[in-house]
């Protein structure tokens, strides 16, 4: 039995950070240099009532307008930022969706590596005949644990949530997977506080990470140097091993799709990796980095700018926090 | 590598332009205009295409001078 992924939306909040909105609140922070470096000039953001589930929600109802929602079987939802520790936003998701109650719904914890994942399970759940068609919803608001003093952060990461549905095929158009995990890394990129082992603190001191940014151990932190080294040592590996599982190489691919980091560091993989440019994405400009939902957002708008066409060979990757990552290759 | 290669590649990343800007083994980095988290990313791709080498943040954190950089790599990659 083989599989593949029949349709792709998106959501973006309507509220926009844009790079002068930011260069007005930091100083030392030139909106042309971060364009520049980062590739980044606006971000969507939540409300401070608007939640990831609302995001998947729109997310949600947008696909289901193309697609039958009785058709659906199975509902995978990838946050890290939940409604609630119980119940699972899934279950909240089939009511509010109005999908059928004879269907199974989960919930899942993963960021950058999340929609990676999620094709995966939804790979298995087919092949093993658990279900036939597949919502995958990815949906982050990392925007929400960003302290908003802490410029790198505000600077990068941009809220959004994707829905795709995965469906039964005659021929295989998700290949082999490569999987990844390695929790040494867990404590460098990590809301620290909130969860049951350190309980949100209301007295949380604020840090100053020696670079004009500031935060508390109830916001996001990471450690951005040793997330790039984390990505120089896994991304080219997981490359390489996803081409040979699935008995291929870069020549033969039409285009590279990585989860959208930043510019300068998704460039300095390229250039490692020997991928050439034109089959290489960025899309990082309207929307930042959209945790586990820049993947499903790019080739959305890959195809939508005719960067790539129905039949494609098209090598996805993620990778972040955990660390985990993954990668496989998808025919469009 | 030469030290003062090595001096040639961090102005390059590090977008010095003023030409007569001097840098030296005894620049403090962290007094430098430039150096902000933006230049750790360039620098830690500068160290990786050169030396293939990844350094701990923990070890960049204590950096200061070019000099304590040069010894976080490691001596024996310099001439």
């Amino acid at each position: 039995m083989s599989v593949k992924i029949v349709k792709i939306e998106y959501y973006l909040p309507e509220t926009i950070i844009t790079n002068n909105d930011l260069e007005k609140q930091f100083i030392d922070w030139s909106s042309e240099k971060i364009e520049k470096k980062i590739g980044i000039k606006e971000r969507h953001i939540v409300k401070e009532d608007e939640t990831a589930l609302d995001l998947a929600l729109e997310a949600g109802k947008k696909i289901l307008k193309i697609y039958d929602k009785d058709r659906i079987d199975f509902l995978l939802f990838c946050t890290q930022s939940p409604e609630y520790y119980l119940p699972s936003g899934a279950c909240i998701l089939q009511d509010r969706l109005g999908l059928k109650t004879n269907i199974g719904a989960l919930d899942y914890n993963l960021g950058c590596s999340g929609f990676i994942y999620g094709l995966a399970m939804a790979k298995s759940l087919i092949i093993s005949k658990i279900a036939t068609n597949i919502l995958l919803i990815t949906s982050e608001t990392y925007t929400k644990h960003i302290h908003s003093k802490d410029k790198s952060n505000r600077t990068i990461f941009g809220d959004a949530a994707a829905a795709v549905i995965i469906e039964k095929s005659k021929n295989e158009q998700i290949g082999e997977f490569v999987l990844g995990t390695d929790g040494s890394g867990y404590k460098n990129l990590i809301v620290p506080n909130g969860g049951l082992r350190n309980r949100y603190d209301i007295n949380s001191k604020e840090i100053d990470d020696d670079s004009g940014s500031l935060r508390t151990d109830n916001n996001l932190y990471m450690n951005g140097p040793e997330i790039f080294n984390f990505t120089i040592d896994a991304v080219p590996k997981v490359v390489s091993e996803t081409l040979g599982k699935n008995n291929t190489i870069l020549e033969n691919l039409d285009y590279v799709i990585f989860h959208q980091a930043n510019k300068y560091m998704n460039e300095y993989l390229r250039e490692k990796i020997n991928i050439p440019k034109e089959k290489f994405y960025l899309n990082l400009l309207h929307t930042g980095n959209t945790v586990s939902a820049t993947i499903p957002i790019a080739i959305k708008d890959a195809l939508g700018n005719k960067l790539i066409k129905k039949g494609d060979k098209v090598l996805l990757v993620g990778f972040g926090v955990g660390y985990s990552w993954g990668g496989t290759i998808v025919i469009i | 590598m030469k030290k003062k290669e090595f001096i040639d590649e961090l102005k390059d990343v590090l977008e010095i332009e003023d030409e007569d800007q001097e840098i030296t083994l005894e620049t403090n980095l962290k007094d430098l205009e430039e150096y902000d988290s933006l230049s750790v990313l360039s620098i830690i791709a500068m160290i990786d295409k050169n030396f293939g080498k990844q350094i701990p943040s923990s070890d960049f954190s204590k950096v200061t001078t070019v000099s304590s950089l040069i010894e976080s790599i490691g001596k024996e990659h310099f001439e």
